[in-house]
């Protein structure tokens, strides 16, 4: 029988091995197909093809928006065409937009058809004219970047960090003294190659104090009313009141609205509906208040309104104007309708024309593709067309010979790579270079991703290694991870109560709530002893009843700071905190500095590094080492004389602990904090990286953690961006991050539980 | 009867992998007659009746040599089902029984008489009304033959256990057809006047004619209720005997035999024990599952090799277990003058006790983890060794001196310190084990079934280290081992443990029979022993 295994295994063998080596084959052959095709680039004939492709492309930018215009046009005269026509109203607006899509389609290819390839007499004289209007770009391009590249960052630090703008820019402020409240937050507005750019600054400071003027009054005009339908039972009292007399009785009844008269015509409006309304018999509902709580997450972009070019900046966009000016003569040359071309479609001209010619925006594969797409095929010298498709194939071939040379290795060394870090990972690993090879396929920054992976591992590293002390004292997966995550989230909501600010809030926030966490993970621990074998149904369960329970009682718990209680009830914890003005990325932005593009949160990298050497510490320890054991061999424990109940209940009280620190350092990179439903799902994340790290529910080491948040955020960042590049919707991402976190948490329960009970 | 014998067993050999379990066994069984089947542990009477039975067991692992003669006729007995429509059937040491059912129902259970009614008739035989009246006096009959008073209608799950036996055994008889009933070990949970009923009842069924195969190991039940005895020994025939023939005493001794030499001989012509008692054992009970004590009294003497043996769930195992705390004990326990606080682990540690534990994979070893962290665990947990002062950090260098130290001292063959212990082979793992206890400095070693599971070689070297320690540090060791054969090559004395009580304390040179009559719960007279 064991001779059958052994025979099976080498045959598995040997046909892995044959692949492998049919992928090396296929990798050689693709890669000599590149690199003939990176040959290729360099030839002159392939060169003068490459002339003629930019022209070609230039050309179509040039008539892209005509093109457009053109159809466009077509389609509201059909329309115009339509609705004149008397049976318009016995149409259905499907029927209606079809009729005027095929018009405009038959128009476009008309148009397409004229301009497409327009007769170009006079070859030399354009092509001198793209040549220097792509050398203009070259250098006020350069420029361009790199000012605005200084004034977004300015301007993202500005916007992420200011809450109170009405303090920054308050009334009878003069720009001076506008520029010293905002370089308290972005010290890099005072730098000597930055003043250009402040009166740009002011004007955004004026303008978003402005706006929350606004939006404050809004809110308060919204709980007035509020208040006072809700105040009101009886409106009857004040039929046939109006006007001032009824805003003197009312203010009368409701001391609030002295003071407030200038809310008076909107107040007036609701309450004559409301009057109106019982003198019919009916009753209208209370006004709810708009809910302000609610605030958008996510990335800030810059807006580039505010931008200021500096001189030199201006004069380079004069040569740019000479440059574009000359191109246009020449393109009217050739199109005399561009001639015609007035407003904003002169202006998109220019757009256009700009991003074709921009450096480094038009390469090889991408001109080809335009270029054939657009039939050029003919217009190309001595049947360059296979020469060039191979040129242009060059990148994705490079690529593709990359991926499979790395898929037959894996295949190559498979018993040594899942002897040594187990099939998920192997699996894991291969699946996240492939994201970066397909990243680079795509033109999307691996750079910027991994910034950002990096940003997502100081989030989630500390909630990771929760798990690692559940796991090895025995209860496995900690999902009742949660409960010390709503520890660590009261310990926030406590410091906004108290109004407290950086590290100081910072500090108490993971003190309090990792002592609030040391009673709940003690009984949560207790009731654990009593259900071993059933620990992950049990932890399951405990928490998400404690994320419900908490559900009340976030609205029942007596905080009063105006910031983070429900204004209009005056009681209960509203759902998101902005940690703007408190610690919001305090450890991420701590020695933060930026290598290759790439932004390093050292702070909090650092944070995690110091968790993480203290857990490792604790686990070379006798008391850790006496857990593990507990974990692993509960009878052999005891027969050393260990208290195994007693070391599960240390590492689940660890572990819930260490989750109430996570859920604050998770914050502070988040930016807000996220009550009631929110850390529901936090635990079946955590799982989930730290067994893509190679643990298992019975064993698991500090660097498991680390490798499994690496592996499992690079995997979502690249995959949600790279969904998102192939298949055009947001929605994939999280469906995908759904799939791999649960997906990875079967596997391995039935990998390594599944194995141990039998 | 045309036929002499109603089931002939001739030339069984049975082969597990390359291990014969049975050579060239024959058993034939007369009607009417009880057939005692004795044996030791891993005699191989349970692999004859698992042959009897066309247990799966048997046919997965390539089915046996020789024929089976059931009735007259050659047969071949697919399962145990069709061992019972055949009319063999078997009486379970543990019950087979429903407690919510009443007796009748468990009597009657997957053979009830049913009646037809109109939608039976149309849906089938699975919708029939049960026969009540009908199964209650079936059932009456069968309680009856076997001397049982319980009404019919009781439920099971009240009842005691000796009475739950009888129903097993009524459930047999009322089976029609039934022509050779099995026992094994009936009386094992019985009272002894329960027993004695149970052998009552067997002579009543034997009288009907039904032929009955009796396995037990108590001698005196044998020699009360059986015709004939058939003895085993390591998977061979050593005699069949008619009772008249024979006496309790040549029994024991065929049933034990001077089989092979023991795996080491150890001179123990030189010793002279200095007498003192190092452990006292008062009226200890222990409740480990399948090894209950029941008021062990025993005294270890300082510096000897004593040895506990006796037969498979008979409490010898839990002596060890209940005294070093895994187990729910109670008693009194003094070591070297001092009580020992019985469920405290770490406390029995501390006193200068360790115990090499007879479940290797499961109690012994850590099995993911490395050779090392194994050795020094205990030491570690219990004494504070190998811990450097700063935060308590494990004392790296320390322990891979230690573990290297170890590791050729007893010949541990591993490719490094860190190699995981599951890793290993069985004797290998037993080392680690040894290597773990010796860690403790112990001055009282418990050792339980040191070699089960390993291959010669290294019982051997086993067995020397526990003697070389014993004779060189003057180490108190107490070998629990279901291996006489080891107990009488290496200790001074071997304590004989049944029904979860020191039978006997006897010498390795002491006779075969004293061991058997030992073993089956007797006390050989003086005079017998040499």
């Amino acid at each position: 029988m064991s001779e059958q295994v052994v025979e099976k295994t080498a045959k598995k063998r040997g046909s892995r091995f044959i692949t492998s080596i049919v992928l090396f084959a296929l990798a050689g052959v693709m890669l000599i197909a590149s690199i003939s095709g990176y040959v290729l680039r360099g030839s002159a004939s392939t060169r003068a093809n490459l002339d003629r492709m930019r022209t070609s492309a230039v050309l179509h930018a040039a008539t892209e928006g005509l093109v457009d215009s053109i159809a466009q046009t077509a389609r509201s005269a059909k329309l115009k065409e339509l609705r004149a026509d008397k049976n318009f109203r016995k149409r259905g607006l499907d029927e209606v937009n079809s009729i005027c899509d095929a018009a405009m389609e038959e128009a476009r290819a008309e148009a397409e058809k004229l301009y497409n390839n327009p007769v170009v007499e006079d070859e030399a004289a354009l092509e001198s004219a793209i040549e220097t209007m792509e050398s203009v770009l070259a250098t006020s391009g350069q420029l361009e970047n790199r000012e605005k590249a200084a004034y977004a960052e300015i301007y993202v630090q500005l916007v992420d960090n200011i809450s109170n703008w009405r303090e920054t820019a308050a009334e009878g402020m003069d720009d001076a003294a506008i520029i010293e409240a905002l370089a308290k937050t972005a010290p890099a507005i005072k730098d000597a190659g930055n003043a250009h750019l402040q009166p740009g600054f002011v004007r955004l400071a004026k303008d978003m104090a402005a706006a929350q003027l606004a939006r404050e009054e809004a809110e308060q005009q919204g709980q007035l009313i509020s208040m006072m339908t809700g105040a009101i039972a009886d409106w009857t009292e004040y039929s046939g009141l109006e006007g001032d007399a009824l805003w003197e009785k009312l203010a009368a009844e409701l001391p609030d609205l002295n003071g407030n008269e200038r809310f008076k015509d909107a107040l007036l409006e609701t309450a004559a509906k409301h009057i109106a309304a019982a003198e019919n018999g009916e009753t209208l509902p209370e006004e709810a208040a708009t809910d302000e709580g609610a605030e958008t997450v996510g990335e800030t972009l810059a807006d580039y309104s505010y931008f200021i070019p500096t001189d030199e900046l201006a004069k380079e966009r004069q040569d740019n104007e000479a440059a574009f000016e000359a191109l246009n003569v020449q393109l009217v040359r050739i199109i005399p309708d561009l001639g015609e071309l007035t407003g904003n479609l002169q202006d998109s001209l220019r757009v256009s024309l700009e991003k074709v010619l921009w450096p480094g925006s038009l390469d090889f594969s991408t001109l080809y593709d335009t270029y054939m797409a657009r039939g050029g095929d003919a217009a190309l010298t001595g049947g360059a067309s296979k020469t060039l498709k191979l040129a242009s194939l060059a990148e994705a071939l490079l690529l593709g010979s990359i991926a499979l040379m790395l898929l037959g290795l894996v295949l190559f060394f498979w018993e040594t790579l899942t002897r040594r870090f187990g099939v998920p990972r192997t699996i894991i690993a291969l699946f996240f270079i492939y994201l970066c090879l397909l990243a680079e396929l795509y033109n999307i920054s691996v750079r910027m991703m991994l910034g950002n992976v990096l940003e997502r591992m100081t989030m989630y590293g500390v909630l990771v290694l929760a798990m690692m002390p559940g796991i090895q004292c025995g209860i496995g997966l900690n999902m009742g991870m949660t409960i010390g995550c709503i520890s660590g989230l009261l310990g926030i909501v406590l410091s906004l109560q108290f109004n407290m600010t950086g590290f100081a809030a910072l500090l108490f926030a993971c003190l309090s709530g990792a002592a609030f966490s040391l009673p709940l993970g003690w009984a949560y621990s207790k009731l654990l002893n009593r259900m071993k074998g059933n620990e992950m149904t049990i932890s399951t369960y405990v928490g998400f009843s404690f994320v419900s329970l908490m559900c009340i009682g976030w609205m029942m718990l007596p905080f009063n700071n105006p910031k983070i209680i429900w204004l209009l009830s005056g009681r209960g914890l509203r759902v998101t905190h902005s940690l703007l003005g408190s610690f919001a990325h305090l450890l991420d932005k701590f020695l933060s500095f930026k290598v290759f593009g790439i932004n390093v949160p050292t702070g909090g990298l650092l944070f995690l590094g110091v968790c993480c050497f203290i857990m490792w510490l604790f686990s070379r320890s006798r008391t850790g080492i006496a857990m593990t054991a507990a974990g692993s061999n509960p009878r052999f424990a005891e027969a050393s004389g260990i208290n195994v109940n007693h070391m599960r209940t240390v590492g689940t009280v660890l572990s819930t602990m260490i989750a109430a620190v996570g859920i604050v350092i998770y914050s502070q990179a988040f930016g807000y904090a996220q009550l009631y439903t929110a850390p529901r799902q936090l635990g079946f994340i955590a799982a989930s990286a730290i067994l893509i790290g190679g643990a298992t529910v019975s064993k698991a080491r500090v660097s498991h953690v680390l490798i499994g948040v690496f592996l499992f955020e690079g995997v979502l960042v690249f995959g949600q961006q790279i969904a998102n590049s192939v298949v055009a919707g947001g929605g994939l991402s999280e469906v995908m991050r759904i799939m791999i976190s649960n997906g990875i948490i079967l596997y391995a329960l039935t990998q390594s539980g599944g194995a141990r009970r039998d | 009867m045309a036929n002499e014998f109603v089931l002939e067993m001739n030339h069984i050999t049975k082969v597990y992998g390359s291990n014969a379990v049975l050579k060239d066994v024959t058993l034939r069984i007369r009607p009417g007659e009880i057939h005692a089947l004795l044996g030791e542990n891993g005699a191989g009477k349970s692999t004859l009746m698992n042959v009897l039975f066309g247990m799966p067991v048997i046919h997965t692992t390539g089915g046996f040599e020789g024929e089976v003669i059931f009735d007259g006729q050659s047969v071949h007995i697919a399962s145990p089902m069709d061992a019972m429509s055949k009319g063999i059937g078997m009486v379970h040491q543990e019950f087979m029984l429903i407690p919510g059912f009443s007796v009748t129902d468990n009597i009657k259970l997957n053979r009830e008489i049913t009646r037809p009614w109109p939608v039976s008739r149309v849906l089938g035989k699975n919708l029939e009304f049960l026969n009540r009246s009908a199964m209650a006096s079936d059932a009456r009959k069968a309680l009856d033959a076997v001397g049982m008073s319980i009404e019919e209608y009781t439920l099971v799950s009240g009842l005691p256990i000796g009475h739950m036996q009888f129903i097993e055994i009524a459930r047999e008889i009322d089976k029609s057809g039934m022509k050779l009933l099995v026992f094994d070990e009936p009386t094992a949970v019985l009272t002894e006047s329960e027993a004695q009923q149970l052998l009552d009842v067997m002579k009543k069924i034997a009288a009907q004619g039904i032929a009955i195969i009796f396995i037990t190991h108590r001698l005196d039940e044998v020699m009360d209720a059986a015709d004939t005895i058939t003895i085993l020994r390591d998977g061979t025939l050593v005699t069949t005997l008619a009772k008249s023939d024979t006496t309790t005493e040549e029994l024991a001794g065929l049933m034990i035999g001077r089989g092979s030499e023991g795996v080491i001989h150890v001179d123990k012509s030189a010793r002279q024990l200095t007498g003192g008692t190092a452990m006292s054992i008062r009226d200890l009970w222990v409740n480990m599952p399948g090894e209950v004590d029941r008021g062990v009294d025993l005294d270890v003497q300082e510096g000897e090799i004593l040895g506990i043996g006796g037969l498979a769930g008979q409490g010898k195992i839990g002596i060890p277990n209940g005294i070093m705390g895994l187990y729910e004990a109670r008693g009194d326990v003094t070591f070297n003058g001092q009580k020992l606080p019985l469920g405290d682990a770490q406390a029995v540690l501390k006193a200068g006790l360790a115990m090499v534990s007879e479940d290797r994979r499961g109690v012994g070893l850590l099995l993911d983890q490395s050779i090392e962290d194994n050795i020094v665990f205990t030491a570690m947990q219990v004494r504070g060794d190998f811990l450097k002062p700063f935060l308590r950090q494990k004392d790296a260098r320390a322990i891979r001196k230690h573990a290297e130290d170890m590791i050729r001292e007893l010949d541990i063959r591993c490719t490094s310190p860190t190699q995981p212990v599951g890793t290993l082979s069985g004797g290998n793992q037993q080392k680690v084990c040894v290597a773990r206890a010796l860690t403790m400095k112990p001055k009282f070693l418990f050792v339980s079934e040191p070699t089960r599971g390993i291959d010669i070689g290294a019982k051997q070297l086993v067995l020397e280290t526990l003697v070389k320690l014993n004779r060189e540090q003057d180490m108190t060791i107490v070998m629990v081992s279901s291996e006489l054969q080891e107990l009488r090559s290496v200790c001074d004395r071997i304590a004989i443990v049944a029904e979860g009580r020191v039978v006997d304390i006897l010498k390795a040179e002491d006779s075969d029979t004293a061991f058997g009559l030992a073993m089956s719960g007797k006390r050989a007279k003086e005079g017998e022993k040499a």
